[in-house]
């Protein structure tokens, strides 16, 4: 069903004229074709943190100017000497502003607090300070984040309640500019994982994030990693994506094969035509099987090497809901959620890993969901399963990062797909603007998020969550 | 420039071969000379060099197109080198805006210029490197044993540059010309079809990229402000190159590169666009001509140009057999692509640093630098990169900055600003000033870089033979 308020410009116009009480959302900025050498180039990128302590300077001038951003640098003369360098190199100079105001009319297309360098209560104020001035000149579809380290790996007490503070902060943020079509994420980036910023930062600053607001994002150096290719990064490479046959799937199975990756289309036998449709697009193959089946997990593997030689993406999209409430519900209900949704991820997954079907730096996406995270009345198999998936991924991680494998879950919020189209419309119309967004997500949103998940820069993030959510006031 | 000796008995051998030829006529590869220079391999080696005077577009030259213009400087070389026609292997030519029903302008002007049917040739096209490229394709031939003897050189003329009828006006004015138009009803009809006059008009060619649309004004403008060129430091560099080349044409430097080109109005001998008298106070007086609060002016970019220029190579063997002395050699080129949508003209910041490393070089074993100037933006944007650690390091991948450009040496002879900017001719006329000034100075090496449309760019080291 589409969105009159987003779709509709009558209904738009009349109710901003008329001044109801209705919040109008924003269109969302997204992006188009595969991924750029420049994605941020021409837009200015406000910078901050260096005199509350940060300690990423270098790096975020390196990775700003080269993806093209202008950078304007809060800060006093000695702030912009790494911007400087990176600008001369990259033909990106940067700007100083005085901390304190920001000069008329500036606007800002993204703006990156390094709070690295955040040790105590007090210290958060850097935060008030430096977002105070700026924070009302975002453009539309603007972005923000803020970098921060583990709250885990603090020294005392004090200064990881400072570090986790940033969370909360960010969160509130993503709230106060999600009309805009806004988002603003906190990063916590470990103690020499700072080289994997760089993909991580191309993705929460571009448009391809346009779904993502109000996450934190851990990134970390436990998983091996080369340097990643920028353009491209999927080249060369095998993607299974399960259930690609419509929706999520299908959009992801497209931005995949963008990238460069050969996609194997998987869905079950009575989607047949549907499935050959995605794969003759892309220029990929079929795999028809029904991943229920016993021996599901064999003949998949099987395919994979011998057709293609292995794989390096695996995306667990294939999912149902047999909606009822517990007492109500038929046990085949319960079997049919719970196998497909999770025992059929993990029993493929362990097949693929135990016999090297998975190539060294691998790629696995589990889609999880944001209801089965926050729970949700009559889906408490569809729950169990989905948060049985983000239990999977945090155990699996460390098993497989010496391999050079990250594995981690994604949760969709409310998106636009067959399945929220039947949905009764009171509950569409909530879901929708239940969140900073204000509206609902494309399947393009959270395929953008599985493509970053599936490249090789996202090394640094393993065995976490990702919600594509806008923003969802549930399952926080 | 030395005239070329032509002692006796190379002509005598060029007469005895011309009667082998003769006895044997279904044998058309000429026998090469075989003897290796002293490294080991075969070497070409530019023999000299002509062109037009530059002549600002739309002016005196306007009657004659890129063909014609072609024509005058290779019968010029002809004439100055006295090289016997039928030692003639080939054409290759060079040109940006190619007429569209004859680009292949090589062929054109050995048919014109009356060689013998054998001279065969071809165009390359390479935006503004276009020219060396036809240079650096004689070269690899030469040194591969494809040919001995070789005329590279390129032309445009900007004036005679197809400039299409706005869809609009055919339309309209089609049913009158080939249609069946019948009453005064009818031309009034079309005539009134033709009204906003300025739709119909044919548009001036812009220097547009296709896929950006961005006028390469405007790309200089960009990289004047990402590089922090100064609007001072461009109209400093602009009356440099000015006062450089008027410098060289009142010294004489010039004249025997230039040969005098008759024109509908009379003969024209020298170029017409360099100003002496220009000063930093007159250039600052002009307006930005891209953008509002810009830098880049009329002053301080290359103008529109009608020009040719041409260029003898041959095996070094085959010149010293002709008597002919060389002049200077290439050790090595390098040609590049950058993204238009960036920077544009940022190339030869790439090109001549890999030149520099396929001739085993440093910027210190290098006397003479030119570096075409398509803006003096853009020039000082690449000496700057080239001048910056960390430049090197992102973008070239070495740990040290290249070099800094020594003033003193860097388009000794001023550059296409002041001399103008065939796009086609540029590559020849910078080889042949560059190995004249080689052979005069008895220096031993020259860097050259050449940026171009699309994002292109060229770079070469030359040396003194």
């Amino acid at each position: 069903m589409s969105d009159i308020l987003l779709e509709n410009q009558q209904a738009r116009k009349l109710i901003k004229s008329l001044g109801l009480p209705l919040p109008v959302p924003e269109r969302l900025r997204r992006a188009s074709g595969p991924y750029e050498e420049r994605p941020l180039d021409t837009a200015t990128v406000v910078v901050g943190g260096q005199s509350a302590g940060g300690t990423l300077a270098r790096t975020l001038a390196h990775d700003l100017a080269r993806a093209g951003a202008e950078p304007i640098v809060v800060g006093v003369e000695d702030d912009l000497a790494p911007f400087r360098e990176a600008g001369e190199a990259w033909g990106r100079p940067p700007r100083l502003v005085e901390p304190g105001e920001a000069p008329e009319s500036q606007r800002a297309r993204a703006i990156v607090f390094d709070a690295t360098g955040i040790a105590s209560a007090d210290e958060l104020r850097a935060l008030y300070d430096f977002f105070h001035p700026w924070i009302r000149r975002l453009e539309r579809s603007g972005r923000v984040v803020v970098i921060g380290r583990p709250p885990e790996d603090a020294k005392t007490h004090g200064a990881a309640a400072a570090r986790a503070g940033l969370e909360g902060f960010a969160r509130s943020v993503a709230k106060e500019i999600g009309a805009n079509g806004s988002t603003c994420n906190s990063v916590f980036v470990e103690e020499g994982a700072e080289a994997r910023l760089d993909a991580v930062l191309r993705f929460l600053l571009s448009p391809r994030s346009a779904f993502v607001t109000a996450q934190p994002l851990h990134v970390r150096k436990l998983v091996k990693g080369d340097d990643a290719p920028i353009i491209r990064p999927l080249d060369g490479k095998v993607a299974l994506v399960t259930g690609a046959a419509r929706g999520i799937g299908a959009a992801t199975a497209e931005l995949l094969a963008a990238e460069g990756a050969h996609v194997v289309v998987l869905d079950r036998p009575a989607d047949d035509g549907p499935a050959s449709q995605v794969a003759r697009k892309i220029g990929g193959s079929t795999l028809l099987v029904d991943i229920t089946d016993p021996d599901a997990p064999e003949h998949i593997c099987r395919e994979l090497c011998e057709r293609h030689g292995g794989v390096d993406v695996v995306v667990h999209n294939a999912g149902v809901t047999r909606d009822k409430t517990l007492g109500r519900m038929k046990p085949e209900w319960w079997d049919q959620a719970v196998r497909i949704n999770l025992g059929a991820v993990v029993d493929i997954t362990a097949r693929m890993i135990d016999q090297k079907v998975l190539r060294d730096g691998g790629r696995i996406v589990c889609l999880s969901s944001v209801s089965g995270i926050a729970g949700n009345r009559g889906q408490t198999n569809y729950s169990a399963s989905k948060a049985g998936l983000v239990g999977y991924v945090r155990s699996l991680a460390p098993a497989v990062a010496k391999r050079g494998i990250t594995i981690n879950a994604i949760a969709p919020g409310f998106i636009e797909t067959r399945l929220t189209a039947a949905m009764p419309i009171g509950l569409r119309e909530g879901a929708r603007r239940l969140s900073a967004l204000g509206q609902g997500g494309q399947p393009v949103d959270v395929g953008q998020a599985i493509t970053f998940l599936s490249t090789p820069g996202s090394v640094g993030v393993t065995g976490g969550v990702l919600r594509v959510c806008g923003g969802a006031l549930i399952g926080a | 420039m030395a005239t070329p000796k032509k002692n006796p008995s190379p002509a005598k051998k060029a007469t005895a071969k011309k009667a082998t030829a003769k006895k044997a006529p279904a044998k058309k590869a000429p026998a090469r000379a075989t003897t290796k220079s002293s490294n080991g391999k075969r070497r070409a080696v530019v023999v000299a060099g002509v062109r037009t005077p530059f002549v600002k577009a739309f002016a005196e030259l306007m009657e004659l197109d890129t063909i014609a213009l072609g024509v005058a400087a290779t019968r010029a070389l002809l004439d100055k080198t006295g090289i016997p026609r039928d030692e003639i292997e080939a054409i290759i030519w060079g040109g940006v805006v190619l007429p569209a029903n004859t680009p292949n302008l090589a062929r054109e002007i050995a048919l014109d210029l009356q060689l013998p049917p054998s001279v065969q040739g071809y165009t390359v096209t390479r935006a503004c490197a276009s020219g060396m490229q036809a240079i650096t394709n004689a070269v690899a031939e030469i040194e591969r044993g494809e040919a001995d003897v070789i005329i590279a050189g390129g032309s445009e003329s900007t004036s005679n540059a197809t400039v299409p009828l706005p869809a609009k006006a055919v339309r309209a004015v089609a049913p009158i010309a080939f249609g069946k138009a019948k009453g005064l009803n009818d031309y009034i009809g079309v005539l009134a079809q033709l009204m906003p006059l300025n739709e119909v008009l044919p548009k001036m060619p812009k220097i547009a990229e296709r896929t950006t649309g961005e006028v390469m004004g405007e790309s200089a403008e960009r990289m004047a402000r990402r590089n922090e060129i100064s609007r001072e430091a461009q109209d400093v560099f602009a009356v440099r190159s000015h006062h450089r080349a008027a410098e060289a044409v009142a010294s004489g430097r010039f004249d025997d590169e230039i040969t005098p080109v008759e024109g509908p109005d009379g003969w024209v001998h020298a170029d017409t666009i360099i100003r002496a008298s220009t000063s930093v106070e007159q250039l600052a007086k002009l307006r930005p001509a891209f953008a509002k609060d810009g830098t880049v002016t009329a002053g301080n970019a290359s103008p529109l140009t009608d020009g040719a220029s041409a260029v003898l190579i041959m095996s070094e063997d085959k010149a010293r057999a002709l008597g002919y002395e060389p002049l200077a050699a290439f050790r090595s080129w390098s040609y590049v692509g950058v993204d238009p949508a960036d920077q544009l003209l940022i190339g030869p910041a790439i090109s001549m640093p890999n030149a520099l490393a396929r001739a085993g070089m440093g910027l210190s074993d290098i006397d003479l630098i030119d570096i075409h100037e398509a803006f003096a933006a853009q020039v000082l944007s690449v000496t700057k990169a080239l001048g910056s650690k960390a430049f090197a390091s992102e973008r070239l991948g070495r740990s040290e900055a290249v070099g800094e450009i020594d003033d003193a040496k860097l388009n000794v002879h001023g550059g296409s600003i002041a001399i103008g900017h065939p796009f086609g001719a540029t590559g020849a006329r910078m080889v042949t000033t560059m190995a004249n000034e080689l052979h005069r100075t008895g220096k031993a090496t020259a860097l050259l870089g050449i940026c171009a449309a699309g994002g292109l760019a060229a770079g070469a080291v030359m040396e003194r033979v």
